[in-house]
């Protein structure tokens, strides 16, 4: 009888969330999966007929006539990952020393930082992001401003490259860093630092060998935080790139509206899950582990 | 595929403005909807601000009939939700090509559009459809070329895509459009092709001509008019709307529709199938095609009407205008796109190419 009771209990109480989880995550998910193996719609939508040309396209089948397999696919994958990336490698370099730094901080003034670090959240991201248009063109902020101090004399190119866009990356997914290494870097139990060094570690040693893998699992969590929405961008690549860097969010973007090719923008969306996710178990195991060993 | 030109046109140079419209326009409606008891309703489905609010107050007080206004911001947003089900919308303003999909699709209502009053002022040229060629299911409403919107000072005169892409070659910034049909569009009328052209030769052609010049172009955006306004890009391949802001500066800011030719857009007011109130959305084909309502839209909204009689009534500034108003032997060098079906396909293989070209 108890044991009814407690899985009525259960029940009542993971209840609500699974039904949450289940229409607004696994349902629209499954939506996606089944649509990436049909044909698809004339006008948009899809015909229900199965339909592995989508992945063919991507992966290196096809049937020559209306779906043609492009190495362009894989190339455009490739290159979202690379500039995904180096804005992991850029906010971390960044927010590294920065969160050290701050942890150091009266607690008045790290709240403080912290909420300053949050604070953009409270404007539109394309706002900001016009906010930098308008910084970076030729006749902007930071050039008139070197031009200002004599540093440069003509205008530097830096709207609508790829300069720009990992600028704006960065600057966008700074907070997505920040946060889990500075959590990380605040725990580190400051006596094992000063125990190296009195035993005689120079602070590069002690750096690499005591603080680096001890503040690893936020250095993880920052990167993956970091990696899948750089991965998945496409207004930044619009905005600051001037679309001339297609990224693979941007296709999948044209797939859905201009292409009205629902199935092929899903197929292209699973592959792109299907990254993430293995990144994620990757993740999640080698934190295991990390605590297996402590 | 005039994609967000309306939205986008507004939303981001008169953001503020759009929203005090608004603001205003609902005010008004719901003062409208109290004052006049109601003789029925209309609910418009249309493009972001692409219709002039007091079109719309002027319609509730004429004829007592309420007006409520949703929006949408692709032709493609657009076919979906109705596609979807959505039911209660009467009207809405489909480009040309969607407009044929969705007489294919059986979504539109025959209005007989041709024989109610005032359809004489309608200009024959307008009626551009394939599948509706007499305009029986739907309204011309507005149209206008897609051209070159430029910086007199960076820039100087521009009469062609020749001396547009020519800037670049002077270090100057041009941008296109981030739209497939309207860029691969250009490139096929520099090669002589139809904008409509599907032959797969045609298509190579256009994509090479294309990466050819990717490094020119500095950018595919919409977004550009205040760059344009500062300079720092010297041309941007641009709607007519651009006209807004000409008029305002002529002697810094210019538009032209390149000699070689140019694409167009043009979309009409199409009554639905599943339409609950047809009697009020033919009161409104009717009150439109009023040559003095029609002009009031076109001089807030900057574009081109398919009202003759209606042009006659354009501010100076607009009746005289060459992009707005073209002559005859421009307009016949503007090209409209159609519905592709399936060979859309082909299209976004060129695009992808084109933008993943380094």
């Amino acid at each position: 009888m108890a044991r009814r009771g407690d899985t009525r209990r259960l029940a009542f109480l993971l209840g609500p969330a699974s039904l949450f989880l289940g229409v607004f995550f696994i349902g629209p998910l499954a939506v996606m999966v089944v649509y990436s193996f049909l044909e698809p719609g004339l006008y948009g939508g899809v015909e229900w007929n199965f339909y592995h040309w989508n992945y063919g396209r991507i992966l290196g089948w096809a049937d020559g006539e209306w779906e043609e397999f492009d190495a362009v696919y894989a190339q455009i994958f490739l290159r979202s990952a690379r500039l995904a990336l180096t804005n992991v490698a850029i906010t971390l370099i960044i927010c590294y020393p920065a969160a050290i730094w701050v942890s150091g901080l009266s607690a008045r003034w790290r709240t403080m930082v912290v909420f300053l670090i949050t604070l953009p959240f409270f404007v539109s991201l394309v706002v900001r992001l016009f906010a930098w248009v308008l910084i970076l063109r030729p006749s902007g902020f930071l050039n008139s401003s070197l031009m200002g101090l004599g540093l440069i004399s003509e205008p530097i190119d830096i709207i609508f490259t790829e300069t720009a866009v990992l600028i704006g990356m960065a600057y966008i997914l700074l907070p997505f860093m920040f946060l889990p290494l500075y959590a990380s870097i605040e725990k580190l139990d400051r006596s094992l630092v000063e125990a190296s060094s009195d035993l005689g570690a120079s602070p590069l040693q002690t750096f690499f060998r005591v603080t680096l893998p001890l503040t690893l699992p936020g250095i993880a969590a920052g990167s993956v935080l970091v990696f899948i929405p750089s991965l998945g961008n496409f207004i930044v690549p619009d905005i600051l790139g001037g679309a001339k860097v297609l990224m693979i969010g941007n296709l999948v973007e044209q797939q859905f509206l201009s292409a009205r090719n629902w199935p092929f923008g899903s197929a292209l969306s699973v592959m792109i899950m299907a990254v993430m996710f293995v990144l994620i178990v990757l993740y999640l195991r080698s934190m295991g582990r990390q605590e297996a060993r402590q | 595929m005039a994609k967000s030109l309306r939205t986008r046109l507004r939303a981001s140079a008169k953001l503020a403005a759009t929203l005090a419209v608004a603001g205003a326009l609902n005010a008004v409606l719901a003062l409208g909807g109290t004052s006049v008891q109601a003789a029925g309703k209309l609910n418009i489905y249309n493009w972001g601000d692409y219709i002039n609010p007091e079109v719309l107050t002027r319609f509730t007080k004429d004829t007592g009939i309420e007006v409520t206004l949703d929006t949408y911001g692709t032709n493609e947003e657009m076919l979906a939700k109705i596609q979807a089900g959505a039911t209660g919308y009467d009207i809405v303003f489909p480009s040309v090509h969607m407009r044929d999909i969705m007489q294919k699709l059986g979504l539109l209502h025959d209005a007989k559009v041709n024989t109610l009053k005032g359809f004489e002022n309608i200009d024959p040229i307008s009626k551009r459809s394939k599948l509706d060629p007499e305009s029986s299911y739907c309204l011309p409403y507005a149209w206008g070329a897609v051209g070159v919107f430029y910086n007199k000072a960076e820039a100087g005169e521009v009469k062609t895509w020749d001396d547009f892409f020519a800037l670049a070659d002077k270090g100057k910034k041009i941008t296109m459009l981030d739209d497939l049909r309207e860029t691969i569009g250009v490139a096929l009328i520099k090669n002589g092709y139809s904008v409509n052209e599907t032959d797969a030769d045609a298509l190579k052609q256009a994509e090479a001509w294309l990466i050819e010049r990717k490094d020119k172009i500095s950018a595919f955006s919409y977004d550009i008019v205040s760059l344009v306004q500062s300079g720092d890009i010297a041309a941007a391949h641009w709607y007519v709307g651009a006209t807004l802001y000409t008029i305002q500066e002529p002697d810094k800011l210019g538009f032209v529709i390149p000699e070689e030719g140019a694409t167009m857009y043009q979309e009409d007011i199409c009554v639905l199938k599943s339409a609950p109130n047809k009697d009020s959305a033919v009161a409104f084909l009717e009150f439109y095609m009023q040559p003095e309502i029609a002009a009031l839209n076109t001089k807030q909204q900057v574009n081109g009407t398919a009202n003759v009689p209606a042009r006659d009534l354009l501010p100076p500034e607009l009746k005289s205008n060459p992009n707005t108003n073209p002559p005859a032997d421009v307009v016949k060098k503007l090209q409209i796109f159609e519905d592709l079906g399936n060979d859309l396909r082909k299209y976004n293989r060129v695009w992808t190419k084109v933008r993943t070209a380094q």
